[in-house]
């Protein structure tokens, strides 16, 4: 009988905690691009900061994982940093800009080279130049290790369409990494190593100019340096809900704090 | 283990050693057979080598990075990596995750072996529940990862986890990472518990009974508490398996940075929230992972290596107490070893 | 009485609910796998294309020329886990097998004692820490000395080496199981009953020859043992590997000569582990299940395998 009792009055005081803690409003849920990743974190803690509501929940998982997530009604919002591709994409998307990034191409910081001509760097990306000893300007000697993203990417479609243009893909030998992190470390760690990463993560690494322009902020903001993408959040129709609060939030034209986030390292637009 | 020959005639020491003759030199063998007796020193002297490489390493490169301050201070998200801050949270969740598996193994395990050994009726079934843990400690832990992860979408146990805006549930969660570990201890714990209720002698039973328990009395009061060092060596191996877990870690609990709770109920918020524990950080931390920080990696894995090292020992002692007071003659703390050896 | 029926009860719908858990498990990774073998028939198995391109179609929800978009040919991660869990298995083999005849025979009682907790920090470092070991310390080494330039120009057209790839792998791994292996083959040495030995050295055998002949014979069904036990926990390796094993999806060619050891692989655990954030696209889950369903056949086949070898075991009072 008393173990009955303790039993009975355990289950209410746990039914007691329980429910409280589940009645709690829902948050924000975002997934996708590993680049958008810093600047979304930022938005969602400033957001928090800003309006008292719960900050929103940010995920990786790389762009063509938040764009699936969003379709399938998995996330509230992904993360895209490619454009939207009409006849690839799932139908009823709604793709809002946030932001504009740019697109560095990388090397080991003992191979400072400061300036890649298009045909360099389409040779080297599609696997036509194999060699160190045939770039000129390269510092280490030896096969060029070729770093990649993997098929989920969206700076690597990117990267493609900026770079190497409409026709033109990524050799196939390459070796892909699954994040900006990973690619950055991985081409940090080789002295053969050459890739890309959004702006934002090659502070360990050499940026290589483009064609005659360096890859900086201020460059990329003034619109000289032309490897610029965009950052878009998508949504399985028109935003709704507490999503759309973030949204309207974060795209609101004149928001002080958003601008600042974004200007920190990348390309504020509203 | 033996520390002295024993004289010739008795029985063979409980330990590993066999009973070897008081002097025999190699001199008289046939090269090949000397050959076979070096390779086999060597192979010995590889070993501690190999481990002594692994600790003195970890202890090298962990104790040049790590600092006070990275205790204490929550990681944050920064490439750079002096704004990154400690690892406060991995260690909060490795605690927190290694409980709450714990919590829910450590009955369940010993609930189960009780009925595996006392009852086991009909047996059809007790064979298959048998079989059944056994493949447990078989399956990869990432089979058991993804199959968490499918069960705790689910729409009915979004209680476990957090909803999004629109409804989905997000599924991964210190509840559901600490339900799927608490699986992965559970043939450990089973198996110890069974050992020990094994070695219980009849007679104490039969006592019992002949003073009107029933079995079910017996087995809480008298059996239960008689090998409370067995139970307790499977708990602490359980322990050590689920602290060591990575891919569990990195598929259930929503990898992020720092503890996120969900809602403002103090404990199970948390448990409802994402975070990280030392092994993720770890693996985060690595070039496998996001972070270029070689340096938090190896602080935290010195930290994690000594926390498994800490549980083995305790290991060693529990089986160490366990032999003491056992009747029966038995191999060494190995044998915990080749009991415990399962997939990770 | 009725307090004892009532706990035989409620203990025995614990253990059923343990059952059912298995059970679903195995019903839902099935389930979910089999879409993928459908489309794909028997030649899942088979090779045909880069396994990264079938998976990067997937992702981008773009079929391959010619394909649906669920084609997929395992091969390449097949022969990944098979290369890297054959050598390291037959490596632990050796070792095991002379440490643990050093361990039991030869081993003066102060290296016994050492030993015993040397093999037991070993079985217990976690798999992150090996390959966190792995791939900064195991894998530039091998980068900057044993892989020169011109082996990397030879494979270059085809894939790019560093240090991660199936040697660093294999011998990590076989560092891993090695000790699972040292402690069941010691405990079925010691058992070996010493009539067997003194007559074998009372016929003038000499402790070598009495080792291999008498001991390691008697202890066979605990090799066979330890070996699958072994396999079983190198298959089940993802995390170490999913770091050091080099994380493509190529079939590492062994008519290459000495650079096939040098060439990357990834096994199909840490081929989980790797895409397991993109088990939200349909397509990918159901290939991702697809080849968790292949480790789980196998992991259920090796554990009846183990059971099968450990029922001689118990003739020698061994339990392992």
């Amino acid at each position: 009988m008393r173990a009955h009792r303790t039993l009975i009055v355990s289950l209410l005081l746990a039914l007691a905690i329980a429910i409280p803690a589940v009645a709690v409003a829902k948050t924000v849920i975002l997934d996708g691009s590993t680049s958008m990743l810093p600047l979304v974190q930022k938005l969602a803690t400033a957001y928090h900061k800003a309006t008292k509501k719960s900050a929103p929940k940010v995920g990786g998982g790389q762009s063509a994982i938040g764009i699936s997530d969003a379709a399938g009604g998995k996330v509230d919002i992904g993360d895209a940093s490619r454009d939207p591709i009409p006849g690839v994409d799932p139908k009823g998307l709604v793709f809002t800009k946030v932001a504009r990034d740019g697109v560095c191409v990388i090397t080991h910081p003992s191979n400072k080279i400061a300036n890649m001509s298009q045909q360099t760097v389409t040779g080297i990306f599609t696997g036509a130049i194999r060699d160190w000893s045939q770039v000129p300007g390269a510092q280490v000697s030896g096969p060029i290790d070729l770093f990649d993203r993997d098929g989920a990417s969206g700076t690597q479609d990117a990267f493609q369409n900026i770079f190497l243009g409409e026709n033109l893909k990524i050799s196939p030998s390459a070796t892909p990494e699954n994040s900006e992190g990973t690619e950055a470390s991985a081409v940090a760690g080789d002295k053969q190593a050459i890739g890309f990463v959004s702006l934002d993560f090659s502070v360990g690494t050499n940026n290589v100019g483009y064609q005659g322009i360096p890859c900086t902020l201020a460059n990329a903001k003034s619109g000289q340096y032309l490897g610029v993408r965009n950052f878009w959040f998508v949504t399985k129709g028109v935003p709704k809900g507490d999503a759309a609060k973030f949204i309207a939030w974060v795209t609101k034209p004149g928001n002080k704090t958003v601008r600042s986030i974004v200007s920190s390292n990348w390309i504020a637009i509203h | 283990m033996a520390t002295s020959q024993p004289p010739v005639g008795t029985l063979a020491p409980a330990g590993l050693a066999v009973v070897r003759p008081r002097r025999q030199s190699t001199a008289s063998w046939p090269l090949i057979d000397r050959v076979g007796y070096w390779l086999c020193w060597a192979t010995g002297i590889a070993l501690c080598a190999i481990a002594l490489g692994i600790v003195l390493f970890m202890l090298i490169k962990g104790i040049s990075y790590l600092q006070p301050s990275l205790f204490v201070h929550s990681p944050s998200p920064s490439v750079r990596q002096s704004e990154a801050g400690g690892f406060f949270d991995p260690i909060l969740g490795t605690f927190i995750l290694t409980a709450l598996g714990i919590a829910i193994a450590a009955p369940a395990g010993v609930a189960i072996a009780a009925w595996l050994s006392e009852y086991a009726r009909p047996r059809a079934l007790a064979r298959a529940v048998e079989s059944a843990i056994e493949m447990i400690g078989g399956v990869p832990s990432v089979v058991l990862a993804i199959f968490g992860l499918l069960v705790f979408s689910q729409g009915f146990l979004g209680f476990l986890s957090q909803r999004a805006a629109n409804g989905a549930v997000y599924g991964r969660s210190f509840f559901g990472a600490g339900v799927i570990m608490a699986v992965l201890a559970l043939p450990l714990i089973v198996g110890a518990t069974r050992e020990g209720l094994a070695q219980v002698p009849d007679h104490m039973r039969e006592a019992a009974y002949a003073l009107g328990k029933t079995r079910a009395s017996c087995i809480r009061h008298v059996l239960l508490p008689a090998i409370r060092p067995s139970i307790a060596s499977g708990v602490v191996l359980g322990m050590g398996r689920i602290v060591g877990d990575t891919a569990i870690v990195t598929i259930l609990v929503g990898v992020t940075l720092q503890n996120e709770a969900v809602g403002n109920v103090p404990v199970i918020g948390t448990l409802r929230g994402t975070g990280s524990t030392l092994t993720s950080y770890v693996y985060t931390n690595s070039p496998a992972g996001e972070g270029n920080a070689p340096q938090k990696a190896y602080a935290a894995a010195f930290v994690l290596l000594m926390i498994v090292l800490l549980l083995n020992a305790l290991v060693t002692r529990l089986t160490g107490a366990n032999e003491r007071t056992g009747g029966r003659r038995r191999l060494a703390g190995l044998r915990a070893l080749a009991r415990s050896a399962w997939t990770r | 009485m009725r307090t004892d029926q009532r706990a035989e009860r409620a203990l025995g719908a614990l253990a059923v609910i343990v059952l059912l858990l298995i059970a679903a498990m195995a019903v839902t990774v099935f389930g979910k796998a089999w879409p993928s073998f459908s489309h794909n028939g028997l030649s899942w198995f088979g090779s045909g294309g880069d396994v990264d391109t079938q998976l990067r179609a997937m992702e981008q929800a773009s079929p391959l020329a010619g394909h649906s978009l669920y084609y997929f040919r395992a091969w390449p991660l097949l022969w990944g886990t098979l290369v890297t869990t054959v050598l390291a298995v037959v490596i632990a083999l050796v070792v095991s097998i002379l440490a643990a005849v050093f361990l039991t025979e030869f081993a003066p009682a102060t290296m016994r004692r050492t030993l015993d907790p040397v093999i037991r920090l070993l079985a217990a470092v976690p798999s992150v820490i090996y390959g966190l070991i792995g791939i900064l310390a195991i894998a530039p080494y091998i980068n900057d000395h044993l892989i020169s330039n011109a082996r990397k120009a030879s494979v270059g057209y085809v894939v790019q080496l560093n240090g991660a790839d199936v040697a660093t792998a294999t011998v990590i791994l076989a560092v891993m199981i090695t000790p699972i292996m040292v402690a069941l083959i010691a405990a079925a040495l010691a058992t070996v009953p010493r009539s067997w030995r003194e007559g074998s050295a009372a016929l003038g055998v000499n402790r070598w020859r009495t080792i291999i002949r008498v001991s390691l014979r008697t202890a066979r069904p605990a090799i066979v043992a330890a070996t699958v036990l072994a396999t079983a926990r190198a298959l089940g390796e993802a995390i170490m590997l999913s770091m050091v094993s080099g994380g493509r999806g190529f079939a590492a060619n062994p008519l290459d000569g000495i650079t096939f050891l040098f060439e990357p692989v990834r096994p199909l655990a840490a081929t989980i582990v790797q895409n397991a954030e993109g088990l939200t696209i349909p397509v990918l889950a159901h290939t991702i299940y697809a080849v968790a369903a292949v480790l789980l056949v196998s992991a259920a086949m090796l554990s009846l395998a183990g059971w099968a070898a450990k029922q001689p075991l118990k003739r020698y009072g061994i339990r392992a």
